[in-house]
């Protein structure tokens, strides 16, 4: 009976490892925010699928996700206001070029 | 129960696939399309798992969000056709590696833990948007209230950022934009 949870729980691991990978690997912000948004995903999947098949009588978790719907926006309006100012600065958005940001 | 753990496992097949292909094309736009076809089967398992307000919110809330995307894509990237082949990547390997361990230490959870019993029978969908509206405007009211106003502040935040820097010329009576 906990296939259908363990399915939605190895999805959720799986797209959570390649947003990782993405978020490490990319030179590019617009990408490195794909791989966050992948990650997000993977988590969202599995607090949809705690709440579904563990506890659906507690509403907290359906909330947990609409949290985490909001970080992703947030991440999206922040990251993109951070791009146009890097672009119109130096001209590129690729994160190899920002060493001027280390402290 | 399992109609729905054959459809969970193909919308998470075509998350996982679509997840793979943002990373493995080199057109941006590509990225893009493959990034909001993820998403849409991560909205797709919801409505799979019987969460229709949610999966509804999922796959409008990416629709445009990647349309944005897309578009951010064309203004910013280097080559976004991909026609040139570029390599956008770094640290390739120490990434597979962050990757595979961060996946592997979640399968490991999920296969290992004892999950105990699983509900069978999921709320009705009113039932659901009734108890979640009770949820946000009761006891996780705060916490409604703050996600509302952080995405005011990251809004102001953007805008702030995004527009260019104004200072006034050496004459002192023409501002200029930097």
């Amino acid at each position: 009976m906990t296939a259908v949870l363990i399915v939605a729980l190895l999805t959720g691991a799986i797209l959570f490892g390649i947003g990782v990978y993405g978020a490490l690997s990319q030179t590019n912000l617009v990408m490195i925010m794909m791989g966050v948004e992948l990650m997000l995903a993977g988590a969202m999947v599995n607090l949809v699928a705690f709440w579904r098949f563990l506890h659906p009588e507690s509403y907290s978790g359906q909330m947990f996700v609409l949290v985490v719907m909001t970080v992703m926006a947030v991440e999206m309006a922040v990251g993109f206001g951070v791009a146009i100012a890097r672009f119109r600065a130096i001209g590129s958005v690729e994160m190899e070029e920002a060493e001027d940001l280390k402290g | 129960m399992g109609a729905q753990a054959f459809f969970l496992a193909v919308f998470g097949l075509a998350a996982i696939g679509f997840g793979v292909a943002v990373f493995r094309t080199s057109s941006m736009v590509r990225s893009a399309l493959a990034l909001l076809f993820s998403q849409t089967a991560v909205g797709c398992m919801f409505l799979v798992m019987q969460t229709e307000f949610l999966g509804v919110l999922q796959i409008m809330m990416m629709a445009t969000e990647m349309s944005i995307m897309a578009i951010f894509m064309v203004m910013f990237m280097m080559d976004p056709g991909g026609l040139g082949g570029m390599d956008m990547t770094h640290q390739k390997r120490f990434s597979i590696g962050a990757g595979v361990v961060a996946a592997g230490a979640a399968i490991a959870v999920a296969l290992l833990a004892d999950w105990g019993p699983v509900t069978v029978q999921a709320p009705a969908a009113a039932m659901q948007t009734r108890e979640l509206g009770h949820e946000l405007l009761g006891r996780s009211m705060l916490i409604f209230e703050t996600a509302g106003v952080t995405i005011l502040t990251a809004m102001i935040a953007a805008t702030a950022v995004a527009i260019p820097v104004q200072r006034l010329a050496d004459n002192g009576d023409k501002e200029v934009s930097e």
